[in-house]
């Protein structure tokens, strides 16, 4: 077992890749009565054109599919596995992302148990035509709560706004329409391809002692026969460096219009330390043009175009990324030609030096250190950074050596009018009476 | 957990010292009573509070400072809790041992004297584009909740079923009182606050009760102030409607349910009205979830909940809007099968085990226990999780089904899309 000291942090890391090829990590709480575990496979919904496992030919799957196999891990031939956890006083979940499928579970007790559990559940799979029928009209029921959801819209509208093939672009739990063509056979394909252990890492944070965890862990996957590892042949499109659609609107019933300006990261080939210390210098940059003390929050503010909603984001995976800027307004049009204004101006002339840098700089460090008390954050912040060659640790470290170049060249690379896209969503006009 | 010391009448301090986080918790709460006006007031108070002060005129002077702080998060928001109004000023920062920097949380209690006790006013009134501007901002906040359906149509129950009552009222009061509050009002509404509300201060973290108490002396000069009468159930009249058909533009069916039950958060009964709670529709092992999700596949979100503080029960569900009336009937069966004593062991005891994992989970975050102890402060002289826990465990079958046998349906409510009232 090897072991990864942060001494500042007061914190120890435990990991280990088994003989099959899961990676676990231990990470012992001082003073927490609850243990977290996640067990995730680095699968989403923009996996959906690969060659299967043991085959040679690629294969397109349906839309949603990744989400739709989530939910049929939970039923089983005994039963539902929620019942299971409940039993030993866990609370599970599971959720997809574009790159990721995680199942997860909380408790205060019977980790074991509750650890044997999430391991087993995900490693047997059992679908039949029956029960993935069944699942269509649950999947219906919640994307359509999703298509209710304004804000939700506007996020996905922007996606698609910005890329033209990438499968990003496919909303992660897929239509009404598309999950009706999936069937037990194509969950069969996608998990055998996916789930094997080589492809995924289990991370356990909280209440726990490493060593006899780590023994317990390892008897239970020595107990069971999985293929040797074989890497998996992923086929994504070539996708132009321009945003697909420069601007948009979607008609809906809402409040007060809505509005993000988005902008797509030219760097999508990264990968490791270069990354990371890419996206944090991106994610400094943009704090300082749009966060809370920027010129931009303050006049936008004290002006009346932003309110309460405001928000902006930037996230960068492998493949794809954005920065997205938004809020509700009755003036969604001089929103985003401000927004593109201050970007503009950044670009013609870079207006931050190192005072500022030093201050952002603090802010992140301090909200890393709050983060840190939270078990969910560690747990799926760390292999979502591991999946992509990075280590969360290394957050504050990177931030001390970057420097105000750094985020010259990062926003450089997330700022080109090309890149740029503007999507609106605002009530229909009202039909003359 | 917490130490409590006494500062002033009507001021307390509770500090929980403790090594299991990496920074420190302030939690400032004033309390007063809930009504439209109060909560309407209140809420942009604690904007305007927020916003900026004498020291830091701009928004953006005070957020460079909490910035410079290590990214001390400091906000102030209104929130009610049965017929109490609470402002409550939260503040987290890094403790400073795991920094280089020394110093921080002396700097962090000043500015938070420096919040509450040094407005941004300008000729005794809080500077006018302030005041204007978070008012708006209140408007907006309350009007946005039209946008998140499942909110908007629970607000609508409320307001519809329970006029006037605490329960509907909501904490950010209502746009017809936000835009009667002037600015002469605000200030009156800010010296009430400071100089005769009920005070609690809360604080987690690595620090010594002796030295953050007299610090807090030090900083914050409250004078005594007399303490609310002791809380009463607020009396529950039926509604007017038992059922009521809403339409919006949308698609998916937002099916919502009021239960009247006898037993509050204060009466004997109260765990026992948890586990009813929990066994019906409180969790993914729950009647509800197996049945209404798992066995009819109707919905994807499908779960009771209960208000103890005023002994309401709640049932949401997300359905297809053809379909209410067999989803209302399916869920009162499930409540019948409690009524009847239909209860296995293992419903029982996986009810048992997770409200203990929740509150236990709760209790490993500050926050956690800052919100659990304020609340049962009123019920019990020594907090202890144990004796919940153990109370819980001593709960029957029987009690749940009489416990059931108590809940009466007094409305059910449901917003679908426009096109189907065509239709039909």
């Amino acid at each position: 077992m090897n072991k990864m000291e942060f001494n500042q942090l007061e914190e120890t890391l435990y990991h280990e890749q088994l003989p099959n090829g899961l990676t676990v990590y231990i990470l012992p709480k001082r003073g927490f009565s609850k243990t977290y575990a996640t067990f995730t496979t680095k699968y989403g919904s923009i996996d959906n054109h690969f060659v299967p496992l043991g085959e040679k030919q690629a294969i397109q799957v349906p839309d949603g599919i990744a989400h739709f196999l989530e939910h049929k891990m939970f039923e089983k031939e005994e039963g539902d596995i929620f019942q299971e956890f409940s039993k030993n006083g866990a609370s599970a979940n599971a959720f997809t992302s574009f790159t990721r499928t995680a199942y997860l579970f909380s408790a205060t007790g019977r980790i074991q148990e509750n650890v044997t559990t999430l391991l087993d559940f995900v490693q047997s799979p059992y679908f039949t035509e029956q029960t993935v029928e069944k699942e269509k009209g649950i999947i219906a029921q919640e994307i359509t709560m999703y298509d209710d959801q304004p804000d939700w819209r506007l996020y996905f509208g922007m996606i698609e706004n910005l890329y033209k093939n990438h499968p990003v672009k496919i909303d992660i739990a897929g239509t009404v329409e598309s999950i009706q063509d999936i069937t037990a056979e194509h969950l069969y394909t996608c998990y055998h391809t996916f789930y094997h252990p080589s492809n995924m890492a289990l991370f356990i944070v909280g209440n726990v002692e490493p060593d006899s965890m780590m023994e317990f862990v390892k008897d239970n996957q020595a107990a069971k026969t999985f293929d040797p590892p074989a890497p998996i042949e992923r086929i994504f499109p070539d996708e132009p460096k321009e945003a697909a659609v420069k601007e948009r609107t979607l008609e809906m019933a809402v409040q007060k219009p809505k509005v993000f300006v988005g902008i797509k990261p030219e760097r999508l080939d990264l990968h490791g330390p270069e990354m990371l210390k890419h996206e944090l210098s991106a994610q400094l940059a943009y704090e300082l043009l749009f966060g809370r003390t920027s010129n931009f929050y303050h006049e936008a503010y004290e002006s009346g175009w932003i309110d309460e909603s405001y928000s902006f984001d930037y996230s960068l995976e492998s493949g794809f990324g954005y920065a997205l800027i938004g809020t509700d307004t009755n003036n969604p049009e001089k929103f985003a030609q401000e927004v593109k204004k201050t970007i503009h101006q950044a670009v013609e002339k870079w207006p931050f030096g190192q005072e500022d840098l030093d201050r952002v700089r603090r802010k992140k460090i301090g909200f890393f250190m709050r983060a840190l008390n939270s078990p969910e954050y560690i747990a799926n912040q760390f292999t979502q950074y591991a999946f992509n060659g990075m280590n969360l640790f290394d957050i504050v470290p990177t931030l001390e050596q970057i420097e105000v170049a750094d985020l010259q060249e990062a926003f450089a690379a997330v700022s080109a009018e090309s890149q740029q896209s503007v999507f609106t969503i605002k009530s229909p006009d009202k039909d003359p009476e | 957990m917490f130490e409590t010391k006494k500062i002033a009448q009507g001021v307390h301090v509770h500090v929980h010292e403790t090594t299991q986080f990496k920074t420190i918790n302030f939690s400032i709460r004033f309390k007063d009573r809930l009504t439209v006006k109060n909560a309407s007031e209140r809420a942009i108070l604690a904007n305007v509070l927020q916003h900026s002060n004498e020291m830091y005129p701009s928004h953006t002077a005070l957020r460079m400072v909490l910035d410079d702080l290590y990214g001390t998060s400091l906000y102030i928001d209104s929130t009610k809790r049965g017929d109490d109004h609470l402002i409550n000023l939260n503040v987290e920062t890094v403790n400073d041992q795991y920094l280089s920097d020394k110093g921080v949380l002396e700097k962090v209690m000043n500015l938070m004297y420096i919040v509450l006790f040094k407005p941004n006013f300008e000729n005794g009134l809080f500077k006018e584009s302030i005041f204007k501007r978070e008012q708006e901002s209140i408007v907006q906040r309350i009007e946005s909740v039209f946008d998140d359906k499942t909110r908007y149509a629970q607000q609508r129950m409320m307001e519809l079923g329970l006029p006037g009552h605490p329960a509907s009222i909501t904490s950010n009061g209502s746009i017809e009182q936000v835009k009667q509050v002037t600015n002469e009002s605000l200030v009156a509404a800010y010296h009430q606050m400071l100089e005769n509300n009920e005070v609690e201060i809360y604080v987690v973290g690595d620090v010594s009760p002796e030295v953050i108490s007299s610090h807090i002396r030090d900083y914050f000069h409250f004078a005594d102030r007399k303490e609310l009468p002791a809380k009463t159930d607020s009396q529950l009249y039926p509604p007017a409607q038992s059922r009521v058909l809403e339409y919006e533009d949308m698609k998916q069916g937002k099916l919502h349910m009021m239960f009247f039950t006898p037993v509050t958060f204060r009466d004997e009964e109260f765990p026992v009205m948890q586990l009813m709670n929990g066994v019906f529709g409180g969790y993914a092992h729950s009647k509800l979830f197996a049945n209404i999700r798992e066995k009819e596949s109707m919905a994807y979100y499908v779960s009771s909940s209960y208000a103890s503080q005023f002994g309401l029960m709640f049932v949401l569900a997300g359905i297809d809007r053809k379909l209410e009336e067999k989803a209302v009937s399916l869920i009162l069966g499930q409540l019948d099968e409690i009524k009847q004593g239909h209860i296995t062991d293992t419903e029982l005891e996986q009810t048992k085990a997770l409200l203990t994992n929740q509150l236990k989970e709760a209790l490993d975050s500050a926050r956690g226990q800052i919100d659990i102890y304020d609340q049962y402060m009123e019920l019990l002289e020594d907090f202890d999780p144990a004796y919940l826990i153990s109370r819980w465990e001593k709960v029957t079958k029987e009690q749940i089904a009489q416990a059931a046998n108590n809940i009466s349906l007094q409305m059910t409510y449901f917003l679908s899309g426009k096109e189907e009232a065509k239709d039909e």
